[in-house]
């Protein structure tokens, strides 16, 4: 009996592709917002790599390195140096600034020590190596031997990194931190944390941050967008199970007279419920395919990092399937109970 | 294959507007095999009501109908789904056939419903379809075939499971007299075969065509007879709300309350009818069931026509006279 339902929609086939398009739509947004969730989670993760670092030491009382700027003398790195376990140790100064990259945009400025843990592995161009150097992301648009004013001075760019942003796309920029001391300190000899190679546990008057300690702490400030999204993709299910539900329970009234036909000549309410509910999947499974389409299409023009997991394409059919099911109860519900008496009359 | 209907004091009864309506009130009926029985009757007169009880659509108040060896006022579940399928085929009065579907899928869906396989339920629906002169038009869809040929695919639907009876609800209605012709001559054919077709209609046209008519419509009697003197007792009923009527009456001496019953079975009076004054020629006259009952107030003596005596008497020549002159 299921060739009745496909001839259905084949018969309805306008409906049926405005509904594809319109949910495929609605499915293709939330997988972008949920591309937008994934670049966000990872971007942290790939910021903090970058670093190449085991521990991260900040003052006692600061939330972290990325998310506070509690200073304290660079010297102390020196110290931390000579702790057993560390390798090496160098302080680094976590700062931001708007710069002019064709339009004023903010950038994270990570002040490190050239050659000293911390120093960014760069994708193009040289390390840091001298005062008035900049190492910027490609996310930047610069390119070696372009130039970039920072804190009011220009600065050289001579190497480029890639996939360094936080804050939600917001590039990171690497300076010497012996020029952030200048710009950014009035010339003290400060620094907003220090960086190691090699384990430590405790040092007095620090709190000593793990890799993973630290990747928590920059996702926390971006927990309630993380959770809108969340928020708003649950939103977009529920549109979606709206238009499915829409077009399915639309095809059950219009459909209504043949139901009742269909039961009065023997047909069972369990036939026509599956009927129906073989349309919404095939409408849900249909538009979860456009909208992987629709993603992939849209991802390279969005002005954000889309991220979109391997696993949501893979959830999307399941997730499209379980929308379109629930979304045609009502439809299934007025399938079953059409009575078979209204096939009579004219 | 052969099934004999058998219909026993049927009743149905349903609301409308605040009162109890009986369409049917106490049928009985026999049908065998090979016949065709026509329905007859007015709109509202209980064709396409008896045609849905036998289709097992609908449940009556009260009685019994047998079809073959099935009570089918008792089925339930499968046993239900069976009978529709198995035992069954109805053509509807607006054919209807499932748009989307080509006139040989329209005629498949009961087969594929009931599990037979689809190169078998395609084969046999070609079968019936030429049956009924349809080889031409099968891959057809319903909104390009003519009202005869969209009536004749409903019919090979209804003769897809071979069903020792047939239901036709109107089947001439949206048709004219040359498509009408081809679907009486199948519908004869169906019961040369053997089966049971049982046809609701008020199509005059399909008379010749029925081995029985049953009329469902009340007549009154048109033929003279003398005046019929009746003597009623204090609270003595002389006909309920909803019985066949075909006589007036004149109120002699006493008193009539006429009163129409509630679904809550309270009453509502309608009028009281004095000496010299007649109440109850609606029926008669529209061939309509009584739509309030009669009942002595105190000792009363009423004289019954005949509608023919009643107009005669009374000088009221037509309907729309009588009509005017109506207590209610």
């Amino acid at each position: 009996m299921l060739f009745v339902s496909l001839r259905d929609l084949q018969w309805r086939r306008r409906r049926f592709t405005i509904g594809v398009l319109a949910t495929g739509l609605v499915f293709a947004l939330a997988l972008l917002i949920t591309g937008f969730a994934g670049s966000f989670h990872n971007e942290v993760k790939r910021a903090v790599d970058a670093f190449a670092v085991d521990r991260w030491l900040v003052p006692d009382g600061a939330s972290g390195p990325f998310t506070s700027a509690a200073v304290f003398p660079a010297v102390v790195a020196d110290e931390v140096a000579q702790v057993t376990g560390v390798d090496a140790a160098a302080p680094i100064a976590v700062l931001r600034d708007s710069v002019d990259l064709g339009s004023r945009t903010d950038v994270n400025v990570i002040a490190v020590t050239p050659g000293a843990p911390g120093s960014p592995a760069v994708r193009s161009g040289d390390a840091l190596s001298r005062s008035g150097e900049i190492v910027v992301d490609a996310s930047t648009g610069l390119d070696v031997g372009d130039e970039l004013d920072v804190f009011g001075e220009t600065f050289a760019v001579v190497g480029t990194t890639s996939g360094i942003t936080y804050y939600a796309g917001t590039p990171t920029v690497f300076i010497p931190i012996e020029d952030a001391q200048r710009l950014a300190f009035a010339g003290q000899p400060l620094a907003t944390a220090v960086v190691t190679t090699g384990a430590i546990s405790e040092f007095d008057g620090f709190q000593v941050l793990t890799n993973d300690d630290t990747i928590e702490e920059l996702r926390r400030p971006l927990g309630k967008a993380t959770s809108t999204i969340d928020f708003l993709r649950v939103l977009l299910w529920i549109v979606a199970a709206g238009i499915i539900g829409s077009v399915v329970y639309l095809q059950a009234v219009e459909r209504t007279r043949d139901f009742a036909v269909l039961k009065a000549t023997g047909t069972t309410n369990r036939t026509l419920a599956i009927g129906l509910a073989v349309q919404a999947i095939i409408l849900a499974v249909t538009s979860a395919a456009a909208a992987v389409v629709l993603a992939l299409a849209l991802s390279p023009v969005m002005s954000m990092d889309v991220e979109i997991p391997a696993s949501a394409f893979v959830v999307l059919p399941i997730v499209a399937i379980a929308v379109g099911l629930l979304s045609s109860l009502a439809g299934l519900r007025r399938a079953v109970t059409v009575d078979p008496a209204l096939a009579f009359g004219g | 294959m052969t099934t004999h209907v058998q219909i026993r004091d049927l009743v149905v009864e349903y609301s409308s507007g605040g009162y109890p309506v009986r369409p049917i009130n106490g049928l009985d009926l026999d049908a065998s095999p090979g016949e065709v029985v026509l329905l007859l009757g007015a709109s509202g007169s209980g064709k396409t009501t008896l045609l849905s009880i036998l289709a097992a659509i609908l449940t009556p108040t009260s009685g019994s109908v047998r079809v073959g060896d099935a009570e089918v006022t008792t089925l339930r579940g499968a046993a239900l789904t069976r009978y529709r399928r198995d035992t069954v085929g109805v053509v509807f009065q607006a054919f209807n056939l499932i748009p989307s579907l080509t006139a040989l899928e329209n005629v498949e869906v009961p087969l594929r419903a009931g599990g037979v396989k689809r190169k078998v339920a395609k084969a046999r629906a070609k079968m019936l379809l030429e049956s009924v002169d349809l080889a031409e038009r099968m891959t057809h869809r319903p909104g390009d075939l003519s009202g005869g040929q969209q009536q004749r695919v409903a019919i090979a639907r209804a003769l897809a499971h071979d069903p020792p009876l047939v239901l036709g609800d109107e089947p001439t209605a949206h048709l004219d007299y040359i498509q009408v012709e081809g679907v009486l001559k199948i519908l004869h054919r169906i019961a040369d075969d053997g089966r049971l077709v049982i046809v609701a209609t008020h199509d005059d046209r399909m008379i010749p065509l029925a081995d029985r008519v049953v009329n469902l419509t009340p007549r009154a009697d048109v033929e003279s007879r003398p005046p019929v003197r009746v003597e009623l007792a204090a609270g003595a009923a002389l006909f309920a709300q909803g019985d066949v009527g075909d006589l007036v009456y004149v109120v002699e001496s006493g008193e009539i309350d006429i009163v129409r019953t509630r679904d809550d079975g309270t009453g509502e009076q309608v009028a009281i009818v004095k000496p010299g004054n007649y109440f109850g020629e609606l029926a008669p006259m529209f061939g309509l069931r009584r739509s309030a009952g009669a009942r002595a107030t105190e000792p009363t003596v009423v004289t019954a026509y005949t509608l023919r005596d009643f107009r005669e008497r009374f000088q009221l020549v037509t309907p729309t006279e009588t009509l005017a002159n109506a207590a209610d």
